[in-house]
């Protein structure tokens, strides 16, 4: 081949055994290539085969007209997700599922005829009594939509117009760790890729400056600990997991150059590593050397992208006072939201929002009362702003924990404490915005927030609505993986239309 | 008649692969025959005894074989019959030309000549007529003609409908379902499980485990049970190897047993139908459903050159198909690509004026987008979403947006919109929502902007 001095040579012996394969590969690839493309060329009309060998200049171009994947399946009604998860199992009872008959059963034991004989978790499994613990908050009625909603909330429930409530949300798990990543990969084992990674994977980005899925995680949480396989791209390409952004005042750290250093010569830089890793590429084959590159690439334009969307210098005052005082406190809830505000104005396509500590097993009101406190005025303040914006139009908010807590007391119920355990079978979630039906409630429970009576919604059939409001058909998004098709509601999910609009 | 040992049907179970033995051997001898009649193939005469003994010794044990699976009563009687005695004809035929070949009944040499060959082409006659009401009893008697050129049976031609409404659930809903998945094996020729689904009597008559269906109570019903068992149970309909009924088609003989009562005659209208079923209807139906406001659907365009888009990205824009191979575009000037391509945003609009049809949703936020060259953007006809946020806009600009009219979703905030604009919105019939925050509409101007068919004007939190 005549056009060596064109690739990167070396001296290195080991390096030149390489080169001469690359070599090969270079002449099999345009061959088999040119010849694959005709063939192609006559059966697809020839346009497409053409335009997807012949110019590698623009990116974007080839990102669209190669659409390998066939998305989206159907007209989307969101272009992006802001998921404020709940981490630790909000307590349904003292938030939304309002269940004044509890009152005149306080402390009697919880009937099985109720309980049918679900397993409880080795925290409350071995109590001699399950009292029945009445929320000691007061509910009323809010909105046109007549939504319920407890004193906890006075922020929220001036934007219950704007929810879409689901009473009914069923998982599997019992357990944190195992309900939080089966909420966040539909599997309750680690290993499945993230919702936002299938997201990435199908509907790539919106603004390449910025990574498409990014993680926050607020720094006035504390509780049960998270991992990153729960932002994680498990089985797809490395490039699709979540970014997580630090929670303090430099959300992604060594952006700056170091003294000394103009940065003006590092696009050069990178190019020459990139010719380096492509070397490696061919004579590997590992694809996280590709998903390197790609990393490299993004933080580069990060350099520039990240401190323009996370200065929040700009924003006015009235704005701050909107999302409260703890939002100019980086890394807090509100400053969370506010920042997850600018990254969908940005084109980031999933943000993933995560608050800690809603594990209540003891002194539940306190506990509740609390969270409620760091996060109610910036939810609703953040479904305010999205709304002003027009941004409620394509976006779509979520809320929820992994799974709910019981009704009964665990510990000691007095009149004015209890403790709450983890419960699987009827909790609360809400959605808002894009395609969904806003002043709206869906599903029922039975007089203690306990079983499901009416319009179940389980966890795949979460995930299922959700990838249908991006345009997505939850059967028809797979990955090949160790010899068999994945999906993310894998072989479970059902859309529930009763809650598009 | 349905007393059968299991054994027996297992074995019956064996006649439709052993058939086709027969068939190949009297074919094969026929062909023989006619080769035989050239010198040079004279040989091959001397394999035909051959060749008919074997036809005569399969077709005797598919006659067995076949006697064994009718015995499941599963299949139509006169049809059955029919191809019966043909089989039976046939063997016997068979027998009786083997015997004259070989000279076991003694014929003179010119009516032996004879004889032989009438006596194949009989055969293979025979053998045609008996394989063709075999095939009948499988397939059902239309099988062979269903796609027949030239010949399309008169099918009960439904008269096409305007609206959902009107359709009479069970000819237009419910049949259409039965006869695609249900009736190849449930049919008057082969009535599996004793159950044909022809026509309202039959179904109303049921099949050997008795009613198929309980009329208002879907769930209970023999029909919708089988369908929704798990797929591996021995019960589940349609059996392995059929397309399985899709969740869409159970939701409307649901419909059609709960709703309807199974009634035969009920309409739509009369009935209680959910959103859901009245979809699935309009689709089953190809009506378009009744339209909400903004419910716009999705405009079939042309196809546009890879080389216009690449040139329209070019100038900073991103573009994203709606819909795969919809040719249908989300188009956006990202603040952070304004500056791409030299041109100002006069000229880029004008590019992207190529793809104006084929746009749908147009983000141009706090680009300095001005009335004038508002009225460019006035011309994509198909636009459903259009967010403009933050340009310096005013009234004027925007009345020249009355034009586009499957606008449903308009984002003005921070633009210099004011009482007047409100007259645009009410042009455009099926906008929905309008995002007016930071513009010069107050609350009080919205007060006296409540008509009835007025879109939703969002301008404060």
């Amino acid at each position: 081949m005549c056009d060596h001095h064109d690739t990167l040579r070396s001296n290195n012996k080991d390096l030149q055994k390489v080169e001469n394969q690359i070599d090969r590969r270079h002449f099999l690839k345009k061959t088999s290539l040119g010849l694959g493309a005709i063939a192609l060329g006559s059966l697809l009309g020839t346009e497409k085969a053409w335009a997807s060998i012949g110019n590698n200049g623009n990116a974007s171009v080839n990102a669209f007209t190669q659409n390998r994947l066939g998305l989206p399946h159907h007209l989307p009604k969101a272009k992006r997700i802001i998921y404020l998860f709940q981490s630790g199992g909000p307590s349904q009872l003292d938030l939304f599922d309002y269940k004044p008959k509890l009152v005149d059963m306080f402390g009697k034991d919880l009937p099985e005829s109720v309980m049918q004989g679900q397993r409880l978790t080795g925290m409350s499994g071995s109590q001699s009594t399950l009292p029945i613990a009445p929320s000691l908050f007061n509910f009323k009625q809010y909105g046109e939509s007549r939504a319920w909603v407890s004193e906890l909330m006075p922020h929220l429930s001036e934007v219950v117009d704007d929810i879409c409530f689901i009473k009914s949300m069923q998982t599997d798990q019992i357990n944190h760790t195992p309900a939080v990543t089966f909420m966040q990969t539909g599997h309750q084992l680690p290993g499945r890729p993230s919702i936002g990674s299938w997201l990435s994977y199908g509907l790539g980005s919106d603004n390449e400056n910025l990574p498409t899925f990014i993680t926050l995680i607020s720094k006035n949480g504390k509780g049960q600990p998270l991992k990153a396989g729960l932002w994680g791209n498990g089985f797809l390409p490395t490039e699709h997991q979540g970014v997580q952004f630090r929670s303090g005042k430099d959300p992604v750290l060594y952006l700056n150059n170091p003294d000394n250093y103009d940065g003006t010569d590092r696009k050069k830089m990178l190019d020459y590593l990139d010719k380096l890793n492509t070397i490696q590429h061919d004579a590997y084959g590992d694809p996280e050397i590709q998903a390197r590159m790609t990393q490299y690439e993004m933080a580069f334009r990060m350099q520039t992208s990240i401190p323009e969307v996370t200065d929040t210098k700009d924003e006015p005052e009235h704005i701050f006072d909107m999302y409260g005082k703890d939002s100019k406190d980086p890394g807090t809830y509100a400053a969370n939201c506010l920042m997850a505000r600018k990254l969908l104005e940005k084109g980031v396509k999933f943000v993933q929002l995560y608050h800690q500590g809603w594990d209540q097993h003891i002194s539940c009101p306190g506990g509740v009362k609390n969270k409620a406190r760091q996060t109610d005025q910036a939810t609703a303040a953040l479904l305010k702003d999205l709304k002003q914006r027009g941004m409620l139009d394509d976006t779509l908010v979520i809320w929820g924990g992994e799974f709910g807590r019981t009704v009964y007391s665990q510990g000691q119920l007095t009149k004015t404490n209890y403790g709450r355990d983890h419960h699987p079978k009827a909790f609360t979630m809400w959605m808002a915005g894009a395609g969904v039906k806003p002043g709206f409630t869906y599903g029922e429970t039975d007089d203690f927030s306990y079983n499901v009576t009416k319009d179940p919604v389980h966890v795949h059939d979460f995930h299922a609505t959700l990838l249908h409001l991006l345009g997505i058909d939850h059967e028809r998004l797979t990955f090949k993986h160790q010899g068999r098709r994945y999906r993310l509601t894998d072989v479970h999910g059902h859309v529930v239309k009763d809650l598009l609009t | 008649m349905n007393e059968a040992p299991d054994f027996v049907l297992f074995l019956g179970r064996f006649h439709p692969l052993v058939v086709h033995l027969p068939i190949g051997f009297l074919i094969f001898a026929f062909l023989l025959e006619i080769l035989g009649r050239r010198k040079k193939f004279e040989a091959l005469k001397i394999a035909i005894p051959l060749a008919l003994l074997l036809g005569f010794l399969s077709a005797l044990v598919a006659c067995i074989l076949g006697y064994m699976l009718s015995l499941s009563g599963d299949y139509d009687g006169d049809m059955l019959d029919s191809h019966f005695w043909f089989g039976v004809i046939t063997t016997a035929l068979v027998l009786i030309a083997w015997l004259i070949r070989t000279d076991k009944i003694n014929l003179k040499t010119d009516l032996k000549i004879k004889a032989n060959i009438s006596a194949l082409t009989l055969i293979v006659i025979l053998i045609s007529i008996t394989g063709h009401y075999g095939g009948n009893l499988t397939h059902g008697s239309d099988y062979l003609t269903k796609y027949l050129p030239f010949n399309k049976k008169e099918e009960k031609q439904l008269a096409k409908l305007e609206k959902v409404e009107d359709a009479i659930v069970f000819d237009y809903l419910a049949q259409p379902i039965l006869d695609n998945k249900c009736a190849s094996c449930h049919n008057e020729s082969k009535q599996k499980g004793g159950l044909s689904f022809q026509d309202s009597l039959s179904i109303a008559k049921g099949g050997k485990s008795g009613a198929t269906l309980i009329a208002g109570n879907a769930m209970q019903s023999e029909m919708i049970k089988r369908v929704l068992l798990d797929p591996h149970h021995d019960d589940f309909m349609p059996p392995d190897g059929k397309t399985p009924l899709t969740e869409d088609e159970i939701t409307i003989l649901k419909y059609w047993i709960d709703n309807a009562n199974a009634d035969f005659s009920s309409k739509v209208s009369s009935l209680e139908t959910s959103e859901d079923v009245m979809h699935i209807a309009a689709d089953m139906l190809g009506i378009k459903s009744a339209s909400k406001k903004g419910d716009v659907s999705l405009p079939d365009v042309p196809k546009i050159e890879a080389s216009i888009l690449e040139d329209i990205m070019n100038e900073g824009f991103t573009v994203r198909e709606l819909v795969f191979e919809s040719n249908l575009y989300e188009v956006t000037l990202p603040t952070y690509n304004k500056n791409m391509g030299s041109n100002d945003l006069k000229v880029k609009l004008e590019k992207l004026s190529k793809l104006k049809d084929n746009i749908l949703w147009l983000y141009v936020e706090n680009g300095g987008l001005t009335d004038d060259q508002l009225k460019t953007i006035s011309n994509f006809k198909n636009l459903q979403k259009l967010v403009i946020n933050r340009n310096p806009i005013t009234d004027e600009g925007l009345a020249s947006l009355t034009k586009l009219e499957s606008l449903s979703s308009l984002n003005i905030y921070g633009t210099e919109v004011s009482k007047s604009g409100l007259e645009t919105f009410s042009k455009l019939k099926n906008l929905k929502t309008v995002y007016a925050w930071d513009t010069n509409i107050t609350a009080k101007d919205l007060e006296s902007f409540t008509e009835e068919e007025s879109p939703e004007i969002v301008i404060a939190p």
